[in-house]
């Protein structure tokens, strides 16, 4: 997907069962791997079933928002439920989420002229016949920048951009960084940068918005009020393979081919997308209501999935991780940047190495977790193929390991607990989301294996925290309620991580700071790093200074998976998450009945 | 009567004041706020905090308070952070479906009550009576939500009779196949619902009968030679529906007050799912307008079973 797929913050995607049967050998093998899973299924047979309707399912335990207009979206809800309508998507992608030619547009980079020419595709229009503009390429910027704005899209990366900035203060009442070549009906827009990123090549990064918005059909609504327009809920246009028939707000929509889609024509007559409830999802497809979900199924019903008659398991790796942090400063609110303490309770490296050492959550995964999801190995998921490290190892159970770290590190026996080097007691505070039951029984195990080597760790408030709890504490400028804390991000599909790890970033919740760290990220964007190669190193070695440095560590990798029914034709996970219209107008179906 | 009424409602003015300042100083004091909930490694805490500040959230709970209320008196309940559209919207749309639901639930719950309760207190001690009591102490032990997940189990998916999720096919088109999808996605929920909550309106009328039946009145009317029938329609009827009066204002006004279980497990949008939502989601405006609105109904289902009461009951004067 070219976007970017929302944080639910809080949903630490870990789900597993009890954990007893996990012992305490060491394993000093690879880090587990995801369960064998086909990322793509097509059905045989002609395709006969075409004239009927392909039933979708939302796995959402709330109703969606209903914003069609993807620049003011959100939530992965309301991007599945309109994806059939291609999501406003302005770049095809390749596997790796580089941008290419072909999708409503193609864009040129000039590094040597800072520019971004973006050029429409003259057959470009929206599903009520209108041509798409490069007005329309430029808007999202206007709704995304405008200081009345509701979205929350807006970031320091786009001041790159000239004259965004003064926009969004707004001293000026135009971003002057765009012009358009051909008039502002024209099919061309071309962006003016102060510095060119690597980054810009990727779809998902945060300096080039990826999607149009219908000027014509929004030009007329307040930006301020747009998200509660008619324009963008009930009677949206789109650029994708199909457009909007009809919707039940918050519960479904449907949708019939759009005659104006710039690609192969769209095959299957009629598409329903109903949210249906987590807990139902499984009965439901057993049931034979969906011919497959857009969000991803529970982990914890593999197994039951798997057995469904009629049905075959398709999934990618998410564009997501868990991940453990520590609290090693505070954030300075004056200076805007992240400082490490001294003396910080979690400061002494070979402790939080220790704490991972002393997890086997490479067998507890294996053991419960179905391969859905697995212990991960490094702060980069395998979804990104060219910057991932397969070969990194992570932390993998040692516990005679953590017991001379913590030895080594001057960390001394005090009766049951590790004390201090200087004598002092040490309690370590865990802080955590609630979540299924499975993912406290893995909390607990946690707790279990670091009492075991002898550390004092416990809940902060006692227990697994409500979400919004959890944030307010974890987010203030200074706290000392948690000192390691487990967490996951949904990524975007550029994973350049500095908005996350940088010394800058107020998402940096455990304040960790070095020179290496800033060095090596800076690499990842510098302009050497045009030169793949290199920004593929710069990853590697990033990854790998992490783990050492273990002030975040990753936990967990998954798959986003889905059962698809054995009538449904081409259907290709990944294409998912790469070019969305291209996903939607290569369905078709074998029968008009489920198998 | 009616000045008692205009009375009782002048009373609720400041018992409203009181629930909303409560409920809004308590909404404040939640941990989190409306929007770190969909932060994103590429949202800018600058443009939440801008957010935060455009909203009002930064000002004393006082101001904000002050705030809400000139709005609300110039008929603008806010605008939901989660949704981002008016409360006012949200309700229409979430109120409309739980008004459907709730009115069903209410009826099948007296259409099924009021026969069982007269039966079993007109054959007292008998088969039917012990069976009917059965049913009553049953669907009284065992939770709703148990039901309904067994309901919709069985019914839903596994017998495939009724649809699993959502107020209304996608497919519906036009007036007549809409309201018949309506009232096909309300079926199981509301009947699944209604036959278990019937026990206060069976126990309440069955007691009340066999009360009736032993009154003065009725051995005088069997003196006479009044067949059972009439005396039943005529005297032990209207006399044993006063408690059932009683409590009739409430589930007259609790229609609206949602039905959180059933619309969880059938991914039913109604009010209930909304105020369970807007707590998770810290959508303050919602959560403040919904429990000013519960408060309200409560209120008025008091008024209105005291009300149908000494209309019904003509010893009972509203004074």
């Amino acid at each position: 997907m070219n976007k970017r797929k929302w944080l639910a913050a809080g949903l630490v995607a870990v789900s597993a069962l009890a954990l007893a049967a996990c012992g305490n050998k060491s394993s000093n093998g690879p880090t587990a791997k995801p369960a064998s899973m086909q990322s793509t299924y097509s059905a045989t047979g002609p395709a006969n079933g075409n004239n009927s309707t392909l039933k979708v399912a939302e796995i959402n335990d709330a109703p969606f928002k209903g914003i069609s207009l993807a620049v003011l979206q959100d939530n992965a809800e309301d991007q599945d439920v309109y994806s059939p309508g291609g999501e406003d998507q302005l770049f095809n992608n390749d596997k790796n989420f580089k941008i290419t030619d072909g999708g409503l547009a193609n864009q040129r980079l000039n590094n040597s002229a800072k520019t971004d020419t973006i050029t429409l595709r003259s057959d470009a229009k929206w599903s009520d016949g209108s041509k798409v503009t490069a007005r329309d390429i430029e808007y999202p910027y206007e709704i995304i920048a405008n200081k009345n704005t509701t979205s929350q899209q807006y970031s320091a990366d786009f001041t790159d951009i000239k004259g965004m900035a003064a926009y969004h203060t707004g001293k000026a009442s135009t971003i002057s960084g765009f012009t358009y070549p051909h008039g502002q009906n024209g099919n061309q827009l071309v962006i003016h940068f102060s510095s060119m990123k690597p980054a810009m090549k990727y779809s998902g990064n945060s300096f080039i918005w990826g999607t149009v918005a219908p000027y014509e059909k929004l030009k007329n609504v307040p930006i301020a009020k747009l998200a509660s327009a008619d324009e963008v809920r009930k009677n949206p246009v789109f650029i994708g393979p199909y457009k909007l028939a009809s919707q039940v707000t918050g519960e479904s929509t449907s949708w019939v081919p759009n005659k104006y889609y710039y690609g192969p024509a769209p095959k299957i007559k009629h598409i329903t997308i109903q949210v249906v409830s987590s807990n139902n999802s499984t009965a439901a497809f057993k049931s034979k209501k969906f011919d497959f979900n857009m969000q991803t199924a529970p982990s914890s019903q593999y197994k039951n999935l798997k057995a469904i008659k009629g049905y075959t398991l398709v999934g990618t790796p998410a564009l997501s991780y868990g991940y453990f942090g520590f609290n090693l400063g505070h954030f300075d609110t004056k200076t805007g940047l992240n400082v490490m303490d001294k003396n910080a309770k979690m400061g002494n490296k070979n402790l939080r190495q220790a704490m991972m050492y002393a997890l086997d959550l490479t067998k507890t995964y294996n053991k419960l977790e179905n391969g859905v999801a697995w212990h991960a190995n490094t702060l980069i998921p395998p979804v990104f193929k060219q910057y991932y490290d397969a070969k990194e190892p992570g932390y993998n159970y040692n516990m005679s390991k953590a017991q001379s770290l913590l030895k080594a590190a001057g960390y001394k026996k005090k009766g049951k607990w590790y004390v201090q080097p200087n004598g002092k007691p040490l309690t370590i505070y865990y802080g955590v989301m609630t979540g299924s039951s499975v993912s406290e029984a893995i909390y607990q195990y946690e707790l279990q294996q670091w009492h075991k080597l002898g550390l004092n760790v416990q809940f902060t408030t006692g227990k697994p925290m409500e979400m919004n709890s959890f944030y307010s504490t974890l987010q203030a400028p200074k706290q000392n309620k948690i000192d390691i804390f487990d967490a996951a991000w949904s990524l975007s599909s550029e994973p350049t991580p500095t908005q996350l790890y940088g010394e800058d970033a107020p998402f940096n919740s455990g304040h960790f700071v070095s020179a290496k760290n800033t060095q090596l990220m800076n690499n990842m964007n510098n302009s050497k790093a045009f030169n793949e190669s290199y920004r593929i190193k710069q990853f590697y070695a990033w990854q790998k200074y992490m783990n050492q440095q273990a002030a975040y560590v990753p936990d967990e990798f998954s798959l986003n998976y889905t059962p698809v029914n054995n009538r449904v034709k081409n259907f290709n996970k990944a294409a998912w998450y790469i070019t969305l219209p291209q996903f939607w107008d290569n369905l078709g179906l074998t029968s008009s009945s489920m198998k | 009567m009616w000045k008692t009424i205009f009375r009782r409602i002048l009373i609720m003015i400041p018992e409203l004041i009181i629930l909303s300042l409560i409920v809004f100083i308590l909404a404040k004091a939640m941990p989190g706020d409306p929007f770190t909930g969909s932060i994103n490694p590429r949202s800018n805490p600058a443009q939440i905090h801008h957010l935060m500040q455009v909203n009002g959230l930064y000002d004393p709970w006082y101001q904000q308070y002050w705030n809400w209320v000139v709005h609300l008196f110039h008929g603008d309940l806010g605008t939901s952070y989660e949704y981002q559209e008016p409360v006012t919207t949200l309700l229409m749309q979430r109120g409309a479906n739980t008004l459907w639901l709730g009115i069903f639930i209410v009826i099948m719950m007296y259409v099924i009550g009021l026969p069982l309760g007269i039966y079993a207190g007109r054959h007292e001690n008998k088969l039917p009576d012990h069976i009917i009591r059965a049913y009553t102490y049953i669907t009284m032990a065992i939770p709703l939500f148990v039901v309904l997940v067994i309901g919709i189990w069985i019914f839903a998916y596994g017998l495939n009779l009724f649809p699993t999720s959502g107020s209304i096919s996608p497919t519906a088109n036009g007036f007549w196949p809409s309201v018949f999808s309506r009232f096909y996605h309300i079926a199981l929920p509301g009947m699944l619902v209604a036959l278990f909550s019937t026990v206060n309106i069976v126990q309440y009328l069955r007691s009340e009968v066999i009360d009736a039946k032993h009154s003065d009145y009725v051995k005088t009317a069997r003196a006479k030679g009044v067949p059972m029938k009439e005396i039943y329609r005529h005297h032990i009827f209207r006399n044993s529906l006063l408690p059932i009066a009683a409590f009739a204002g409430y589930s007259i006004t609790g229609v609206l007050d949602g039905q959180i279980f059933a619309e969880m497990i059938f991914s039913y949008p109604g009010m209930g799912l909304l105020f369970l939502n807007a707590i998770n989601y810290r959508d303050y405006t919602v959560i403040t307008v919904l429990v000013l609105i519960f408060g309200f109904l409560n209120l008025m289902g008091t008024l209105l079973s005291d009300i149908i009461l000494a209309v019904v009951d003509p010893r009972v004067r509203v004074e």
